[in-house]
């Protein structure tokens, strides 16, 4: 596997597997702490009602 | 310079040498072997001088037996007329008067090393003996010495011809240092810098008290180095690899306070995130810096960050700074500067003030450089991008331990519902997706032991018409938080405050990516919370099934289809034309497998776009194997069964693969071809093989029996499917639960947390390793790729499950 920060390949039996290096593995860090990693899908017409209800809710 | 004239009028007394046999450490520091060097550093600086003036390129160094050390230059020789004022020759005055020597006249030399300035004439104090030969116009002239004190005054004892210098041999006296060995390693470490620092000049360094490798009658050490600091660059970054194959190489003369001044400047990065920068004035490293080194780097950060906007490599708000550009900076500056003034008796910091001239000098020349190499500038500014974003990362990194924000009295964050037990071993954590889900969950726990976390992830971005899946620096923090045991250099899984820890998200295709962003988090930064078996995904069902007062749960599509399935066979025999009868089990297998079929037909359908197509295909009867392709016979057949049904396909011969195949317009037009590549797919093979199994009772019209009576009768598979799924649903009541919100708090305690009856899948690194996979492929940068997995698995859930 490729070490997810710098891509240079990683070892399953590396110290700090999936990274290459404990840099890497703190600008991860850094990266999950900045909200940087992000799964995004298209909006659906439920999303928006269900997120009016939440928001309804909260008030 | 040459044209000046160099004899005893350029000599200036300024001191008395008296003192340095009483008190030795004032003037080389200390008498141990540092001090014991620092006499050869005296003299050679003399000989450096020479060939910083232009007058020498050779200088040959000597261990003798006796540990007495020669150092002879090619230079122009010591004055050797007598100064008038004193009654004796130059040279005399240069080794007996503390401070004599030409580098205090700046017309003599425009620069001098100036460090080691108490001169030769300490050397002679403190020297049992010392021998000086000049070879000067033609004549040798010699002198010897004791204890400082010339035996008689400089001779002239032959004829030299054209051969010119000095050399000065001694002995140093063991009487006042303590160590009188020289070290070779010392010297010649040294002498390779000097070497490296003063482009041209040769150095030899001969033991005579070592015999030399291979049979030489001494050891030896020669250094001469072409390219100066460049080479010095080379040998810093040798091994590393670099950014850029040769050093930056740069030189010219500036005007300082004291004058003109040469500099040289080498630069070369490599891809480590350490940094080598060597400072030198007069060939003293200056190791504390100074002026000089100061004006180099606020150059280099300018112009870097000059350039890395220039070419529009920088994203908004990012600024280098100038640990960022020196990340992987390996560099030499060495400058020649006339009066140089140092701030303490080490000389390790300059203080002349040469900041302003240094810049200019490196803006100018890095930035010719970087416009005539646009390539290397990229991948230094890139380079120092990455050291940027590395720097904030772990900035960022920090504050999510930094203990402020919503935690409560005892530092836990203010939503986590914790239990009350304190054992972590009996303690449980639900990681909950959602508000209304973590409320449902903590109304339903057993608070005893069981914590909830509700994590928001879910952020809607109605401009960009999307839904992002994140989880927030809170969330995170929270998250860590309540775990306990710390992160990165401070994880300890000693104090891990639950030995469960569970992830509890709907069973939609939303909720596997949370999940998937939670697996991830944990693989990468909390790896041996897995590898202990800590991590557990909760199964929370996707339908309830009830009738009359019984309930049943069930956790996905699968087994839901299985159920009604069993269902509907429990009443309902099927009647075939030749009069067999399908019931119980055998129908209800069959039942499974249609459904199955159904399903690869679906996936087949997305691939090739046509029904017609897959029918084709599940028709034909031979084609499976690469050999079937071979056989013209065979791939004809298919293509009348498509004419047939009025597609537009042609057969057509295939010369790679020597096989048939058959290409076809789909409903948009475009060209699709069935030949041996899609013959290789795992879906085509199961298509095929589902085709197979079905085929014995694929036999409509099917004769729907109840109770002994013909009810109905349907006449193809896809209809009998439907029939019966409706079938399983009567009298039934189902709920599909699209959330986790949907379940009151006593169902979800009873399907999804009671210890008693839920299931709970134990995550392992193999899932974990996949799931990684597929969270660089979500999220990843590359929004090809990504764009492609998600059309590629739009409706298929079962990949984005771990």
């Amino acid at each position: 596997m490729n070490c997810p920060i710098c891509k240079k390949k990683v070892e399953l039996t590396d110290p700090f597997m999936p990274f290459c290096s404990q840099r890497c593995k703190t600008i991860d860090l850094g990266n999950w702490a900045s909200g940087k990693y992000v799964i995004s899908s298209p909006l659906t017409p439920e999303d928006i009602l269900e997120t009016a209800v939440d928001t309804a809710e909260e008030a | 310079m040459a044209t000046e004239s160099y004899d005893s009028s350029n000599i200036r007394v300024l001191e008395g040498l008296e003192a340095v046999r009483l008190r030795p450490g004032m003037y080389i520091g200390q008498t141990n072997e540092q001090g014991l060097h620092h006499l050869v550093w005296e003299v050679i600086d003399n000989s450096v001088d020479e060939h910083l003036g232009g007058h020498c390129d050779r200088i040959e160094v000597t261990i003798h037996e006796d540990n007495s050390l020669t150092v002879q230059d090619n230079g122009r020789g010591i004055p050797v007329d007598i100064k008038p004022e004193f009654g004796v020759s130059a040279a005399e005055i240069v080794l007996t008067k503390l401070h004599a020597g030409g580098k205090f006249d700046a017309n003599s030399y425009k620069v001098s090393a100036g460090l080691h300035g108490v001169g030769v004439s300490c050397v002679n104090a403190l020297s049992e003996w010392l021998h000086l030969e000049i070879w000067r116009d033609k004549q040798t002239w010699e002198q010897d010495y004791e204890i400082g004190v010339p035996k008689a005054p400089l001779k002239a004892t032959g004829k030299s011809g054209s051969k010119r210098g000095t050399k000065i041999t001694f002995k140093p006296d063991g009487s006042i240092l303590t160590v009188t060995e020289f070290n070779f390693d010392t010297l010649s470490t040294r002498f390779r810098q000097l070497a490296f620092l003063n482009k041209g000049l040769t150095i030899t360094l001969t033991d005579e008290r070592q015999e030399g490798e291979g049979g030489a009658a001494f050891k030896t050490a020669e250094f001469f180095y072409a390219g100066g600091v460049s080479e010095f660059i080379k040998l810093l970054n040798k091994g590393k690899s670099t950014l850029h194959d040769k050093p930056m190489h740069f030189e010219g003369q500036r005007e300082g306070p004291t004058g003109t001044f040469m500099i040289e400047l080498a630069i070369q990065y490599n891809d480590t995130y350490g940094d080598q920068v060597f400072s030198f004035v007069n060939n003293i490293n200056t190791i504390d810096g100074g002026p000089h080194l100061s004006g180099f780097r606020s150059a280099l950060t300018r112009t870097i960050n000059y350039y890395g906007t220039q070419a529009g490599l920088f994203k908004e708000k990012e600024q280098l700074s100038g640990d960022d550009v020196r990340e992987g900076l390996t560099a030499v500056l060495s400058i020649k500067l006339p009066g140089a003034q140092f701030e303490s008796q080490t000389k390790g910091k300059l203080t002349t003030d040469v900041q302003g001239a240094i810049a200019t000098f490196v803006n100018e020349k890095l930035g010719e450089f970087f416009d005539k190499n646009p390539q290397v500038m990229k991948r230094i500014v890139s380079k120092a991008i990455d050291a940027y974003r590395a720097r904030e990362a772990a900035r960022k990194a920090r504050d999510l331990t930094r203990r402020k924000g919503a935690l409560d009295s005892g530092g836990l964050p203010g939503k986590l519902a914790d239990c009350q037990e304190k054992d972590p071993e009996r303690c449980e954590i639900y990681l909950v997706e959602g508000e209304s889900a973590g409320g449902t969950a903590k109304s339903g726990r057993d608070r005893r032991f069981q914590a909830i976390l509700p994590l928001k992830g879910k952020i809607l971005n109605v401009e960009k018409a999307r839904v992002d899946r994140m989880l927030g620096h809170e969330e995170i923090r929270a998250m860590i938080t309540a775990i306990g045991t710390g992160i990165q250099s401070d994880f300890d899984p000693a104090r891990l405050r639950y030995h469960k820890i569970i992830i509890m998200t709907d069973a939609d295709v939303d909720g596997s990516h949370i999940r998937t962003l939670l697996l991830t988090f944990f693989f990468r930064q909390m790896q041996e919370l897995i590898l202990r078996g800590h991590v557990f995904v909760a199964q929370p069902p996707l339908y309830r099934i009830k009738k009359g007062k019984s309930e049943k749960y069930i956790k996905d599509d699968k087994e839901f289809t299985k159920e009604i399935l069993r269902r509907a066979t429990e009443n309902v025999k099927i009647e075939l034309p030749d009069a067999t009868v399908m019931e119980g089990t055998e129908l209800r297998n069959f039942l499974i497998q249609l459904d199955e079929f159904q399903q690869v037909f679906r996936r087949m359908e997305r691939r090739l776009r046509d029904p017609r197509v897959v029918e084709a295909l599940v028709n034909a009867e031979a084609l499976d194997k690469k050999e079937d392709f071979a056989e013209k016979a065979s791939v004809e057949k298919l293509h009348v069964a498509m004419t047939a049904v009025g597609l537009d396909a042609k057969l057509v011969h295939e010369e790679e693969h020597s096989s048939w195949r058959v290409i076809y317009k789909d409903p948009t037009n475009a060209e699709r071809s069935i030949d041996v590549e899609l013959a290789s797919q795992p879906e085509y093979r199961r298509l095929r093989n589902f085709a197979r199994q079905i085929a014995k009772f694929n036999n409509p019209p099917f004769k729907v029996v109840r109770e002994g009576v013909v009810k109905d009768s349907v006449d193809n598979w896809r209809a009998l499917l439907e029939y019966l799924k409706t079938e399983g649903t009567r009298e039934i009541n189902v709920q599909r639960y699209k959330g986790l919100g949907e379940m009151n708090a006593e169902q979800l305690w009873e399907t999804t947390m009671d210890p008693e009856k839920r299931t709970l899948l134990k995550v392992n690194l193999e899932d974990i390793v996949q799931s990684d996979v597929i969270f660089n492929t979500l999220m990843g940068e590359d929004v090809e790729n990504r764009r492609k997995f998600i059309e590629e698995n739009a409706l298929d859930v079962r990949n984005l499950d771990v």
